[in-house]
Formats: structure tokens, sequence, C-alpha cells
């Protein structure tokens, strides 16, 4: 009988008896994975510090590109931490025999780019209409 | 366990491998980053170059952390690492002078 095939415990004991490390691969893949958010989250920062500091102003909208990287510098920091989070509750998953959390880190993702394509595209129409 | 005159694969998928290397990537990540911040802020700049060297040196910690499960201190650091990296970013990005 092995540690997968026991009875899981369901409150969080952190106990030797119900877990057994997993194949040394999978924990590879799974730190693959963090490793691979975190280089996500230092896009994410530069991508909005190159927006504060290179981008020429937007006429009429003075404060436009601080509201497009001071956003996306945050979520820098939020994706790295709960990448971080994805990676603690997969190993423990794996460790225990229990299929894998889903993850919401692509929902935050998908959510946070579409929200910033809308925020800049108002922040392009309102430079534009405050120009003239 | 495998016979003596077929010895064990010691990196089966190249899984360490292929982990090293991603290692490699976020710490050359690191450096794009400081770059970045380096061209507005001297200090800063360097002070993430420095971060990138400990991501680099951080790799070769705690080699066997995978296989033994040991706590995954470098992991922590790592996000450590970038949230306070977020944060230069996020002085920078206010209070710089932007051209």
């Amino acid at each position: 009988m092995t540690a997968a095939d026991r009875p899981q415990d369901p409150v969080e004991s952190g106990s030797a008896a119900t877990e057994a490390e997993p194949d040394a691969r999978y924990t590879f893949a799974n730190e693959r994975t963090f490793l691979a958010w975190t280089r996500t989250a230092l896009a994410f920062v530069v991508a909005g510090l190159a927006i504060v500091q290179l981008l020429p102003p937007f006429p009429g909208v003075p404060w436009g590109r601080h509201l497009l990287g001071v956003p996306l510098i945050v979520l820098g920091a939020v994706i790295s931490v709960v990448g971080y989070g994805q990676w603690s509750h997969n190993q423990r998953a794996m460790r225990r025999g229990e299929p894998l959390p889903r993850s919401v880190l692509p929902r935050i993702l998908a959510a946070t780019i579409t929200g910033m394509a809308i925020v800049s595209a108002v922040v392009l129409l309102l430079s534009a209409v405050l120009k003239h | 366990m495998a016979p003596p005159d077929e010895p064990e694969n010691p990196d089966p998928g190249m899984a360490r491998a292929r982990t090293e290397l991603a290692w490699s990537r976020t710490a050359i990540a690191f450096v794009a980053v400081g770059g970045a911040i380096l061209k507005t802020n001297i200090a800063a700049g360097l002070t993430v170059l420095a971060m990138s060297v400990l991501i680099w040196v951080l790799r070769r910690l705690f080699p066997d952390a995978a296989t033994t499960g040991a706590r995954p201190v470098r992991l922590l650091l790592v996000t450590l690492a970038v949230t306070a990296l977020s944060l230069v970013a996020l002085a920078v990005a206010l209070l710089g002078h932007p051209r």
C-alpha cells in the first residue's frame, strides 16, 4: 500500500504519514512552471516601467502613462506571489496523491490584459479628442 | 533498483537540466529588468542587477531540494525578490522623472 492509497487527512496536518515525495520529474516540472510565471511577472514589471519611463506623454492626458504602467507593475508582484502559492498547493497535492488544484493565474492574466486593453483604448481616444 | 550493469539514469527526461535552464532564463530576465531600471535610476538598477546574481546563485543552492522534499527556500527567495523588484519599479515609476 503506497502513501497515495491511504485515506487522506482532510485537515492540513503536515504529517509525513499520509504524504509521499512525488517523482522528482513532477517536482522539477512544478518548479519550472513557477519559474515561467516568475518570468511572466518580470515581463509585466518591465512593460509597466517602459510605459511610464519611455513612452512620450499622451497629449491632453498627462496621467495616461501612469494609469497604464502602474497596474502592470502591481500585477507583476501579484503574479509572483500567486505563482508561489500555486507551486505550494500543487506540491502538496502531488505529495498526497490528490488531483492538482485549478490555477487562478490564467484567469487573472486574461482579465487584466482585457482590462488594460480597454483602458489603453480609452486613454488613446481621450488623448485624440482632447488634442483638438 | 537498477541492475549494476545498467546504471540508473541520474536525470530522467533531462528534468534537472531543463529546470537549471529555466533558472538561467529567469536570471537573464532579471538582468533585463535591471537594465531597464538602470536607464532611470542607477542605484536601483544596480540593486536589481545584484538580485539577478542572487537568482543565478540560488539555482546552485539547495540542489537536492526537488528530490528530498526540503523546504523551498530558494523559491520563496525568488518570490520575495520579484516582489521587492516590483516595489522598486513602482517607486521609480512614481518618483522618477520620465523623459
